[in-house]
């Protein structure tokens, strides 16, 4: 199981090396209208998590995550549930 | 000088009359058909008679429920046999198949709600087709739009015991409707008939290499299947052939963009296409590690096309992946549009990339060429059955190496925007298309240079400028509906991107593009490239005040978008005198004075 400072690390490491982002990354970030990130982005961030949690993540979980971390919440969460 | 008209040779003879009927062919061929890559790289197959005989499964359901022949079908679906499912049971239950773009993870569920129900209505869906997954997402745009027999699962369709059906289809029967752009903001419906689909593959057909015991050919693609390009490009030209298809779906590429080029060395692929920034994407994030062992020497068609082909992108391509055998010969620029099924013209397989050195501040200010320091890349010559015309706003085909604006026509033509007449006289003329897009005649090749209809590309997706612009109501210091959306080519850049022109009022505030850009990219998921103030009045208008987006364009490009000068009644004369020898010339454009 992650914890939510682990995938935050990751999230940081995907908005530098796959998104090519400068700025520093807070959990406070709004995915949307801080980060920008547009459907691109959302993706690649997505497929990332994806792929380095075993995790798969819903269109539905759109609803509940607005905030960087939110998302590492979330995908803490559900390497819980997978284990 | 010769007039700017090129005419591909002529259109083969058809070798089927219907989808319906290729694909029973396929169904007997005994040739390969599709591979599913999933992320993990693992691999799943299904045979054309797979694909025939379930397909018939789903027509027979499709039919118990009342659908009637004709009549449209959505489908939400990502690429996999359930979209195959989907699509090819619709067709063969005689209906009329309508694939819509599914849900962004991680998305603006909102604006996907309001853009797929307007999509429903638009096309006259009876039933939306979707997997349970996706499904649970769709309930909102079904009960807006109302389609008459609902959502449902293409798994219980498959089960429902139904008896297959094969029902044959008319040549000019309507084939499938796909839309030129998905957002809220005016999506078109494009209405294609069985003959010009079939039109369209046989052109693509027509430039292929043919397949040997020793030189087989193999299509790899992980565009997505409710855009020409992935549909009609790479699933229906593999189906008419009939021949091998590996697919992936785009979000695996756009998480891991190396999948593509391994699948392509993994399978021995001959042929793939994807937009400009594909190539791009490509060249910057694929590490050397995801590519050990990877051949990509037997890739030799590989398109490039659905957007402004960047000469840079593809030449750092080319240069990345030369150590894994990429042959840069490969690398063809190609043109077309939703309307006129896929493609337009191709440029010549197997040759180096042929490129035009333009002045680009002389082209958008005199629409003539004349050499310069950007590479715009030739998109070749007419597919078979086209012919393609420039033509200046009179409608008078102009010289080579004149700009004006992309006219074809040809067999695979849309038949016109479904249910849109309007749209439709105002695109089509007596056979021709009006494309809406600017270009020139070189060398007996066509260049794309620009666009005059109001539609911004990026990443090979349309969007309706509207939809930016919509995005800037409410923020303060934008004067309400002064501000235009227009896509520009950045020099030595990746491809189109996204540029607002925008008048403000007095309390703008020093922090207002920074608001700009966040509300765009909250509201459309688009990132700004670059964010223009403006004084108010700047912005070119019409006589009855409608904002003109590609003068706009073409005065910031030239540096010409100033201020409106102070009116008084001489100016005004002068102004009015400009205008009209304006229109008698049509080309160059006087410009309007500086404030002094």
């Amino acid at each position: 199981m992650a914890t939510e400072l682990e995938v935050l690390e990751v999230i940081r490491s995907i908005a530098r090396t796959e998104l090519e982002m400068e700025r520093p990354i807070t959990p406070e970030d709004d995915l949307l209208r801080d980060l920008a990130l547009d459907s691109l982005g959302l993706t690649v961030l997505a497929v990332g998590l994806e792929n380095r949690f075993r995790v798969k993540l819903s269109e539905e979980d759109a609803a509940g995550v607005q905030t960087v971390g939110d998302l590492a919440r979330h995908v803490a969460g559900r390497t819980g549930e997978a284990r | 000088m010769r007039p700017a008209r090129l005419q591909g040779v002529p259109q083969p003879r058809p070798r089927h009359a219907s989808l319906n009927e290729a694909l029973e062919r396929a169904a007997v061929s005994g040739r390969r058909g599709l591979t599913f890559v999933a992320a993990d790289e693992t691999e799943t197959s299904l045979g054309w008679d797979a694909v025939r005989s379930r397909a018939a499964q789903v027509a027979g359901a499709l039919a118990s429920l009342g659908v009637l022949p004709g009549e449209r079908v959505a489908l939400v679906l990502p690429t996999g046999a359930d979209f195959m499912d989907a699509f090819f049971g619709t067709l063969l239950a005689g209906a009329v198949p309508v694939p819509l773009y599914p849900p962004v993870r991680l998305g603006r569920l909102a604006e996907y709600h309001a853009a797929t129900a307007r999509m429903l209505q638009l096309s006259s869906a009876v039933a939306l087709l979707s997997d349970a997954r996706v499904g649970r997402l769709l309930g909102e745009a079904v009960r807006r739009a109302g389609p008459r027999l609902g959502l449902r699962t293409v798994a219980a369709l498959r089960d429902s015991g139904a008896t297959p059906l094969a029902h044959p289809a008319d040549a000019g029967a309507l084939a499938l409707v796909q839309f030129s752009s998905g957002s809220t903001v005016d999506p078109k419906p494009v209405a294609l008939s069985h003959q010009a689909v079939l039109a369209q593959t046989d052109a693509l057909r027509a430039l292929m290499p043919d397949d040997t015991p020793e030189d087989p050919q193999l299509g790899v693609s992980w565009l997505p299947l409710y855009h020409d390009m992935g549909l009609i490009g790479c699933l229906l030209s593999a189906m008419t052939y009939p021949g091998p298809l590996v697919l992936l779906g785009p979000e695996a590429f756009l998480g891991r963009p190396a999948l593509w080029l391994r699948a392509l060395s993994r399978h021995r692929g001959t042929m793939s296409v994807a937009p400009s920034f594909a190539f791009a994407v490509c060249a910057r994030r694929v590490k050397d590690e995801e590519m050990e062992g990877a051949d990509l020497s037997r890739w030799r068609l590989a398109l490039n096309g659905a957007e402004q082909v960047s000469v840079d992108a593809a030449r750092r391509f080319s240069e990345r992946f030369a150590r894994w055998g990429f042959r840069s010969e490969a690398l063809m620029p190609v043109y077309g549009l939703a309307e006129a099924a896929l493609a337009l013209t191709f440029s010549p397989p197997r040759s180096p990339l042929r490129t035009v050195p333009v002045d680009s501040l002389e082209l958008a200010r005199e629409g003539r060429v004349r050499p310069g320091p950007r590479a715009l890349a030739s998109v070749g010559i007419p597919v078979p059955g086209v012919t393609v015309e420039v033509r200046d706003e009179a409608g008078a085909v102009v010289p080579e190496g004149v700009v004006g604006r992309i006219h074809a026509r040809g067999p695979s033509i849309m038949e016109g925007y479904l249910g849109q007449p309007e749209a439709t006289r105002a695109a089509l003329d007596g056979g021709w298309l009006d494309t809406g897009d600017l270009g020139f005649v070189k060398d007996g090749e066509l260049v794309v240079c620009g666009r005059v209809k109001d539609v911004v590309v990026l990443r090979g997706a349309n969007h309706a400028p509207q939809e930016f612009e919509d995005a800037l109501e409410g923020v303060k210091g934008v004067r309400t509906g002064c501000a235009v959306a227009l896509g520009f080519v950045p020099l030595g850049g990746d491809g189109e991107e996204l540029l607002l022109l925008v008048e403000t009022t007095p309390d703008a505030g020093p922090d207002l593009v920074d608001r700009i850009r966040a509300a765009v990219a909250e509201r459309t998921g688009v990132r700004p490239h670059a964010v223009q103030l403006l004084v108010p009045g700047t912005l070119p208008r019409t006589s009855s005040g409608k904002l003109r987006r590609s003068e706009a364009l073409r005065r910031w490009t030239t540096g010409t978008l100033h201020p409106p000068a102070r009116v008084n009644a001489i100016r005004l004369v002068g102004a009015m005198l400009r205008s009209a020898l304006a229109l008698a010339r049509a080309r160059p454009r006087p410009h309007p004075e500086p404030e002094t």
